[in-house]
């Protein structure tokens, strides 16, 4: 069976952490992107389509909950996994009311992680199909009309 | 009326007797003395809170026997009695400490109203004393709550900063240990040795990461769920997860919690993580055939929980350190420091209180008192502050 990779950016400002989670999941056979804050992960999503970003919740600069908001506005089907610290479970849950498909505790554990990811694509996909099929009953519906 | 303990010292008792007689019958009871070697002796008995003082007498005089009743009694007040041509007497007394002199004959009117206002300031100055330890008290209870507050937020920063190098060296170790399953490692000769170090790595890194989590878990806010609970069989389902542990070293869990529910308005989660960690506590400090009850009382409003066991007990100056977040007796494995920590956070977070008794060698008994019905309220400082003060009055 071919794995079809996930399209993963990971963005958090502890540069060490984004370097080897990436090498970890693209052993597993992700394509990862990295970005190091929020401003950079709009200007990637805007260069790169993606599946699902790996959202950090404290950064300086725009935070992760500023940087959600945003990715939802613009780039609705893209997923988003939030990364939290301690004392900032609530801002997940926050979070998870703007539209993230799920949060997780750091340190991380890998398999949840991975778990959550393939959730994440899944849902993504689901979205896509139902817009395609949309799409097409709009098509037909209009090509009926003629 | 306060009894004021009363002495008159003078030689002639021709004049003791009659006054004694007056003040009597106005209420006030007075002890005697004939000379100053009498009124000391007398006052080695039974202290006297004012000494009516002649000073004009054979043997010690006023004013020696003024000096010395000062020096041993600080408190106690004393009025002399100088004669007509001797006021410069009741001067020197005035210098050496006497309240103030009447001179003889005296009016008994005169002699109450003095009496009195010497007692009057007894009492001002008992009171004053008695403020000044209250607030000394309450300084000392509220540095030990400030420190604890600031050890809190130091120590949850701690481990705030902890978790993230923790993260790194997470996926560092977990990225090596991938590595290692790959085929071109099959036949790498030290495979063995690099997959148990790892293992190593992992198993610490979780070690650390229960320590953070347990010691930010008090952080989160708005998380409690209150909820009626009803603590007879919260109690019975959490010595269940510990019964083993018990059996195995013999000790006997009694349950003293009678046959009537005990049913409070609170958050079952965390009365459980309060009771599992006082229950583990008091195992691990219990030898085997001892015992650990715990019984539940209701008193007007409250509830009482207390866990009593028969351990070692905790020594005196380790009383006021229990409740520290890293404090711990036991060996790095065995304790982090953090349960009891952790327990204060929470019954403070659930509007009770919790203290603690112990003798080294019989035991230790902490009681939780919480309230039958209490809401959340946002931040704590306040109540908090006002509860330091009703404990505190209640102690004096
Ligand atoms: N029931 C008890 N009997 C004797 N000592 C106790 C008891 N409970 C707590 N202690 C003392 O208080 C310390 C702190 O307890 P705790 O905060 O639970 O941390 P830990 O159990 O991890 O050491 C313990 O190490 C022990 O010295
Ligand atoms: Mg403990």
């Amino acid at each position: 069976m071919i794995k079809i990779p996930i399209r993963v950016m990971i963005v958090d400002d502890e540069e060490d952490f984004v370097e080897m989670l990436s090498l970890r999941l693209e052993e597993v056979g992700e394509r990862m992107t990295k970005a190091y804050n929020g401003m950079q992960c709009l200007n990637l999503l805007e260069e790169k389509d993606h599946d699902v970003v790996i959202l950090d919740i404290k950064m300086p600069g725009m935070d992760g909950i500023e940087t959600l908001r945003e990715i939802k506005k613009r780039f609705p089907l893209v997923e988003v996994i939030m990364l939290t610290g301690h004392g900032t479970t609530e801002t997940a849950v926050e979070g998870m009311k703007l539209g993230a498909y799920d949060y997780l505790m750091k340190p991380a554990d890998f398999e949840e992680l991975q778990e959550k990811l393939h959730g994440a694509r899944q849902k993504k996909e689901e979205q896509e199909e139902r817009i395609r099929k949309a799409e097409a009953r709009l098509l037909l519906r209009k090509s009926g009309d003629i | 009326m306060d009894e004021i303990r009363l002495l008159l010292v003078d030689d002639e008792i021709s004049f003791l007797n009659p006054i004694a007689k007056r003040l009597k019958k106005r209420g006030y009871i007075a002890e005697l003395a004939t000379s100053g070697e009498e009124a000391l002796s007398a006052l080695e008995k039974r202290a006297a809170d004012v000494v009516v003082l002649d000073v004009k007498m054979p043997g010690m005089n006023g004013i020696e026997t003024l000096q010395q009743i000062k020096s041993k009694y600080p408190d106690t007040e004393v009025i002399l009695l100088t004669g007509q041509a001797s006021t410069q007497d009741g001067v020197e007394g005035i210098k050496s400490g006497a309240f103030d002199y009447l001179t003889k004959p005296i009016e008994l009117e005169h002699l109450i109203g003095k009496i009195r206002q010497a007692y009057d300031k007894i009492l001002h100055k008992e009171e004053k004393r008695k403020e000044a330890e209250f607030r000394s008290r309450l300084e000392q209870q509220m540095i030990a709550t400030e420190r604890l507050a600031s050890l809190g937020t130091l120590a949850t920063g701690v481990a705030h900063e902890i978790n993230n190098p923790l993260a790194i060296i997470k996926e560092s170790a977990g990225y090596m240990a991938l590595l290692l399953t790959k085929k071109e490692m099959a036949d790498f000769s030290h495979r063995k040795q690099f997959e148990l170090a790892i293992g190593k790595i992992e198993t610490a890194i979780e070690r650390a990461r229960r320590i953070t989590h347990k010691l930010l878990g008090f952080v989160k806010k708005n998380e409690s769920v209150f909820s009626e609970v009803n603590l007879r069989e919260l109690i019975d389902e959490t010595v269940q997860l510990v019964y083993r542990e018990a059996a195995n070293k013999d000790i006997e869990i009694v349950h003293n919690t009678g046959d009537q529910p005990f049913v409070i308005r609170s958050d079952p989660y965390q009365l459980r993580q309060v009771l599992i960690n006082l229950l583990t506590n008091a195992i691990h400090a219990t030898g085997s055939m001892g015992n650990i009850t715990l019984s539940l009382e209701a008193a007007n409003g409250m509830v009482v929980l207390t866990v009593k066991d028969t351990g070692v007990g905790i020594p005196r100056e380790n009383l006021e350190k229990i409740f520290e977040p890293f404090f711990s007796t036991k060996s790095p494995g065995q304790g982090t420091g953090l349960g009891l920590f952790v327990t204060h956070n929470i019954i403070k977070k659930l509007g009770g209180t919790i203290d603690v008794e112990s003798t080294v060698g019989k035991g230790t008994t902490f009681k939780i008192r919480l309230p039958e019905y209490y809401e959340m309220k946002p931040g704590i400082s306040e109540t908090d502050q006002e509860n330091w003060f009703a404990k505190l009055k209640m102690n004096l």
